[in-house]
């Protein structure tokens, strides 16, 4: 049903055009932003289309608003359609959110009730933009900092539900999962262990902000402990899963996000092997 | 789906959304009690959230407007036109775009401030805006004495003109070389900025009248040989100028194609 997976890979991010094109980098693939690319020409599309020559390249956006009660915004689905034709994309995703309603856009992932109605209403969108696109999509688990009074069921069986219903394929952050669960008080395995694992295609590691009493999800400092122990989980559960790091705000270097890679393929090999000597 | 289910939704979502933007909304009501933190501070993550992305949004498209106001100053105006003008758009990319003329409106007596910022917003337009390739001098070169009474120009997409009445490339290069800026000064004459981008980097010029007048009204599809006519009739020097000008449009990559030749232009 998923894919091969193609190993592990960073999000592109402008401060490492150069590197990528000075030299071969030890990374398997890359995301996009897939709003950043959807630009009329000059640099962005250049850049693109001289890194998509060596590595593969998956498509993540944050503005498809699959949750809105609004109804799909045809021309974003035609420009990100465009845009998947130039790059041939592994794969492309977004988040399980909503971005406004109304005509208008927060550019935030502002979270849904987990009622039934969002369930009908997100299943309903997953499947015409995957009738659209001609392909499965990904829907990723956001951060969050609330929840509704209409929701009546956890995230992780709305997500599985959309997921089965819609017959999409899951994104899992890792570290979205670690910090709703110490915003919202839950164990974080227990939303793992909820998941169909058949259906995740790609994970996400990223650092965040510790406000003391809650967590924001900043994707400005590196992993964490608590979200590397998690992703070792996560990788004892799902088996080989590609996965990646998002940086998104001090940016470091390249060598840094690649030396930060190296841990998370150290955990999911180490995650591997412990797997196979229990069986 | 019934109708009554898709109104809760939509309730929730533009209760929600009405206090991101004003916070005037009984949203709170549906958000579920309990746990680390009080509701109210749940909510002013994501209302704090939306207003910090688009303000470093402005930051960003109009970097050298920041810097000439200060943080502080510039903050404030972002803040406020935030709170007037939501997105309406699925990229940032155009998020904005008023700004210039809600600083004209703001700064009635520094209207430095707005020319500042609408050649910011120019130059990140020109930066991703829509390729072309040019035609050089040598295109020029087999054109008939007809070709030029009826010759035009298609120029690239990027290129775009804007009146300039202060010494605001001046300022946009001090700041973005990390020097203080010059004094804003009124320009003896008035001027013409010209921003358009060569290969990938964003350029800008500044025009006098007579060859601002000119390229808008080429711009618009006036013939050369009009635009000629005309300077022809104010100007002595009027040959040695058009034949200046036309040799920096073509070397300088602001010309995509030759209209009214015979072979359809370049």
């Amino acid at each position: 049903m998923k894919k091969t997976s193609p190993g592990f890979g960073l999000g592109l991010r402008s401060d490492h055009y150069a590197d990528f094109l000075a030299s071969p980098q030890p990374v398997d693939w890359l995301e996009l932003i897939s709003e950043n690319y959807m630009v009329p020409g000059g640099k962005p599309l250049a850049m693109l289309d001289a890194i998509r020559a060596d590595y593969p390249v998956a498509l993540h956006g944050v503005s498809l608003s699959i949750g809105s009660t609004d109804p799909l915004d045809r021309e974003y689905l035609a420009r990100l359609k465009q845009l998947a034709r130039r790059v041939e994309p592994l794969w492309v995703s977004d988040h399980l959110c909503w971005t406004g309603v109304a005509g208008r856009n927060s550019h935030d992932l502002l979270p849904l009730p987990y009622s039934e109605e969002a369930l009908r209403l997100v299943v309903a969108h997953v499947r015409q933009v995957q009738d659209l696109l001609g392909e499965r999509i990904l829907l990723e688990n956001v951060s969050s900092y609330l929840e509704f009074t209409d929701s009546v069921m956890p995230e992780w069986t709305f997500l599985r539900a959309v997921a089965e219903e819609a017959d999409c394929l899951l994104l899992l952050d890792v570290n979205n999962v670690y910090v709703s669960s110490v915003n919202h008080g839950f164990d974080p395995r227990d939303y793992l262990r909820h998941l169909p694992a058949e259906r995740i295609q790609q994970i996400h590691l990223a650092g965040h902000s510790d406000h003391g009493d809650y967590i924001v999800d900043t994707h400005d400092h590196p992993v964490c402990d608590a979200v590397w122990a998690l992703y070792r989980e996560a990788c004892i559960r799902f088996g080989e899963v590609a996965a990646m790091i998002e940086r998104d705000d001090h940016i470091p270097p390249l060598a840094d996000l690649i030396a930060e890679l190296d841990l998370a393929r150290g955990i999911a090999c180490e995650a591997a092997r412990s797997e196979r000597a229990v069986a | 789906m019934s109708t009554r289910d898709v109104m809760a939704l939509a309730g929730t979502q533009h209760g929600f959304q009405r206090y991101l933007f004003d916070s005037a909304s009984p949203i709170a009501l549906q958000v579920r009690p309990g746990g680390r933190i009080p509701v109210e501070k749940r909510l002013g993550i994501y209302h704090n959230a939306y207003r910090v992305r688009l303000v470093d949004t402005l930051r960003d498209t109009y970097e050298k407007t920041w810097i000439y106001l200060g943080d502080t100053l510039f903050d404030q105006c972002a803040l406020a036109y935030v709170e007037t003008h939501p997105p309406a758009h699925r990229s940032l990319r155009d998020y904005g775009a008023a700004l210039p003329d809600w600083l004209a409106a703001q700064f009635p007596d520094d209207p430095d401030i707005a020319e500042l910022a609408r050649m910011d917003a120019l130059l990140r337009q020109a930066f991703d805006g829509a390729d072309a390739e040019t035609v050089s001098l040598k295109a020029l070169a087999g054109l008939t004495a007809d070709d030029w009474e009826t010759l035009g120009f298609d120029f690239v997409p990027t290129l775009a003109l804007s009146p300039l009445q202060f010494n605001t490339p001046a300022i946009w290069s001090a700041l973005d070389q990390g020097e203080p800026p010059p004094t804003a000064l009124r320009l003896p004459a008035s001027a013409g900025l010209c921003v358009w981008r060569r290969g990938w980097q964003p350029h800008f010029r500044t025009l006098d009248e007579t060859e601002f007048t000119a390229l808008s009204r080429l711009c618009e599809g006036a013939r050369f040989a009009e635009v000629c006519q005309t300077l022809n009739e104010t100007r002595t020097d009027a040959s040695t100028l058009i034949a200046h000008y036309l040799r920096s449009w073509l070397t300088d990559g602001l010309v995509a194609g030759l209209t009214g030749v015979s072979g359809g232009g370049v």
